[in-house]
């Protein structure tokens, strides 16, 4: 098992070092970005603050302005439905629910697979073996959830080639970042099935030599492309969107 | 000058911190792209439309507020670019059927017209004769160089208006001296209710919409605030407004800058006049044998349904409509929350005149599927423009507003009273016998004498 974390010259250490750098600067990002939300004012015609704090204020204020009730309402109608994705384009909405909760859950569970990971190579508590078998149950789920994400994912990149209006109007910015996405959830699959005995397809990818690095080269992508970038790119539109419709209490 | 406008940054004054979230929460989803009615019909330029202004944003303001900006210094903007930007953020009318139909939920009229003050305070915007608003609205405290002692001279000489009244009617500077039609039927409606309203006279004041519109905050508060005292000495509890774009501003614009309660309540005629018909108070008298479509005005309906409810902002005129006998009423294909603007918001029909035009050439279009012969609103900017695209694309509907159908079926005397603005006036008319209406159009008799048309 701990030779799969020696792999491509990387030891487990690094690639916990790598991990720890990445979610440093996205915190980092998020912090950049609230303060550069800052730079608004407070309200109608008030002056500039130029505060972090004073965002997260003004988002406060804004998003609970008209009650708890409303925000619980707006965070299950328009955040966690997507109420007004649905009222425009079911297909649309199917695609983004997909990305949405198969991003959410794969993250989730990223990260109790990183926390399982740490278990078992230092055997903390002596769980090693427990955190084996998590690390086995763990399997179906990412399978499910990754194949929900490669749905989603793949609707978004078709009706990118496929559809003339969405086509015309897609920048070389978008395509660049949805076809980040894709291929992470591509590689994601492709070093699953190299472990072999996955879901659906078997043994037939089956390659225990190159499946470590295979799936290193996943996580990499995955950390460098996506966490690293999220808070600089369009991709700051999974921490923004959710809050706008919080803060605009669902839109108008 | 140009390099010292260069070495300014991107301004941020005037928007609220959650407004620059906003810009980041576009996920270029596309949808507001096919319901602009700009790039409706300026298919060539993608950039009017909200993603992509959100996106020039985006990179404007990285030029100097992006981590490489952080690191690096930031870099001044290329006075090109911010032509273009300003060009593209001030052809957009704010009609917000792209906050209608945002996914992410953006309130993108607020946000552009939290833009345009920044644009304006950089030295950008705003664009063509929209400069010209707040220089005339502060010397005669209305657009059209009028005085404001004839505020009230098209009231015709039976009808007594007093100057204060728990009913109030804001009649706005073009029903005036621009499209007296409106008003006279408006003042004439009331009066056969027996509704005891009163009006201001020459403290009404420019409501003070295309200031705000196009980013010209300074004569805004003071226009607010003289118009809420105003109503609030006249003893005001319900003030009716006939003109969409008086209605907007005083339920949603006056209240940002009067720091004061409120005691009145601000409602279009049409809710009123619908409770009326309700209670039977209406009474017809000649049934209009036309088919008629109905114009929702953006800032009577989607800027209204959020505060007033879709009932008073949809309905209650298509209510009014529709009880008018003889009458065949046929909705437009793109009706209520997300109809088409007619061109002339967001200050357009002052700065970009033949966007403007084409906007209400393709709404006289969307008439015409329907076939209906008159196309009825309760937005005086809406009929003027909607009336210009309609000579341009030499159509045969009439415009008109929905008190005036009212007013004709109910047999009222609608003439004009001989005033000093009676050679200005230019609209539809419906000209009645005490059995039958004829439409009509009013020409103007004296051309030129605007410096800014009739907008919002």
């Amino acid at each position: 098992m701990e030779s799969q974390f020696y792999t491509l010259g990387l030891t487990f250490n690094l690639v916990i070092f790598l991990t720890v750098v990445v979610l440093a600067v996205w915190i980092y990002g998020i912090y950049f970005n609230f303060k550069k939300w800052g730079l608004g004012s407070t309200g109608y015609h008030d002056q500039l603050r130029n505060s972090f704090w004073l965002f997260l204020a003004t988002w406060i204020n804004e998003a609970f302005k008209d009650g708890l009730w409303v925000f619980l309402r707006t965070l299950v109608w328009d955040v966690l439905i997507l109420r007004r994705t649905l009222a425009r384009s079911p297909v649309r909405w199917i695609m983004h629910i997909c990305m949405f909760y198969g991003f959410l859950a794969l993250a989730a569970l990223s990260g109790i697979g990183l926390m399982v990971d740490i278990v078992v190579h230092f055997n903390l508590l002596g769980l090693a073996e427990s955190a084996e078998l998590v690390k086995e149950y763990m399997a179906l789920p990412f399978d499910l959830f990754g194949y929900l994400l490669l749905f989603g994912a793949t609707i978004a990149l078709s009706r990118r080639i496929l559809i003339k209006f969405v086509r015309d109007n897609t920048s070389a910015y978008d395509a660049l970042l949805i076809g980040a996405v894709f291929l992470i959830t591509i590689t994601g699959f492709y070093a699953e099935w190299m472990r072999g005995n996955a879901f659906l397809v078997g043994n037939a990818f089956e390659n225990p030599i190159y499946a470590p690095h295979f799936s290193l080269i996943h996580t990499l992508l995955a950390l460098g492309l996506f966490a690293l970038i999220l808070p600089w790119s369009k991709y700051i539109h999974i921490i923004a969107t959710p809050m706008t419709l919080l803060a605009n209490r669902g839109g108008e | 000058m140009a390099n010292e406008k260069g070495s300014k940054p991107l301004m941020t004054g005037y928007m609220l911190s959650t407004q620059l979230m906003e810009v980041d929460g576009c996920n270029r989803c596309q949808e507001c792209m096919k319901w602009c009615p700009t790039f409706a019909v300026r298919p060539d330029r993608p950039g009017i439309t909200p993603m992509y202004k959100n996106a020039r944003w985006r990179e404007l303001l990285a030029k100097n507020h992006s981590l490489r900006a952080k690191i690096f210094g930031g870099k001044p903007l290329n006075d090109d670019e911010m032509k273009v930007f300003t060009e593209d953020t001030y052809s957009c009318t704010t009609c917000g059927v792209c906050g209608t139909v945002c996914e992410a939920g953006i309130k993108t009229v607020e946000l552009w017209e939290a833009m345009r003050p920044n644009l304006v305070a950089r030295g950008d915007g705003p664009v063509g004769k929209q400069s010209f608003f707040p220089k005339l609205v502060k010397a005669d405290r209305n657009p059209y160089q009028a005085k404001q002692d004839e505020r009230l001279c098209w009231v015709p000489k039976d009808i007594k208006i007093p100057e204060s009244g728990e009913i109030v009617y804001f009649a706005g500077c073009t029903a005036a001296y621009r499209q007296q039609a409106l008003g006279v039927a408006s003042v004439r409606i009331l009066d056969k209710l027996g509704v005891p309203f009163a009006m201001l006279g020459k403290d009404e004041w420019c409501c003070a919409s295309a200031m705000v519109r196009t980013g010209q905050r300074e004569v805004m508060a003071e226009h607010a605030v003289h118009n809420v005292d105003a109503l609030k000495d006249a003893g005001a509890k319900n003030v009716l407004f006939a003109c969409a774009g008086c209605l907007r501003n005083a339920a949603v614009d006056w209240p940002l800058w009067y720091e004061g309660y409120i005691p009145y309540e601000t409602m279009p005629l049409s809710v009123f006049l619908r409770e009326r018909i309700r209670k039977g108070d209406v009474e017809y008298k000649i049934p209009l044998n036309y088919s008629v479509t109905y114009h929702d005005p953006c800032h009577n309906g989607r800027h209204l349904m959020h505060l007033k409810g879709k009932d008073w902002a949809f309905e209650a005129s298509r209510d009014c409509i529709t009880s008018i006998p003889g009458l065949k009423f046929r909705d437009m294909v793109r009706n209520r929350a997300l109809q088409r603007c007619c061109g002339a918001g967001g200050g357009v029909k002052a700065g970009i005149p033949d966007l403007a035009l084409d906007c209400a050439k393709a709404r006289v279009k969307d008439c015409e599927e329907v076939q209906a012969e008159v196309m009825a609103s309760t937005c005086p900017f809406c009929r003027r423009n909607i009336m210009d695209g309609r000579n341009d694309a030499k159509s045969s509907i009439k415009v008109l507003d929905v008190v005036e159908l009212m007013a004709a079926s109910m047999g009222l005397d609608t003439t004009i009273p001989e005033n000093p603005y009676t050679k200005f006036q230019e609209q539809d008319v419906l000209v009645c016998t005490p059995t039958e209406c004829k439409l009509d159009t009013v020409e103007r008799k004296e051309p030129g004498k605007d410096l800014l048309p009739e907008a919002h």
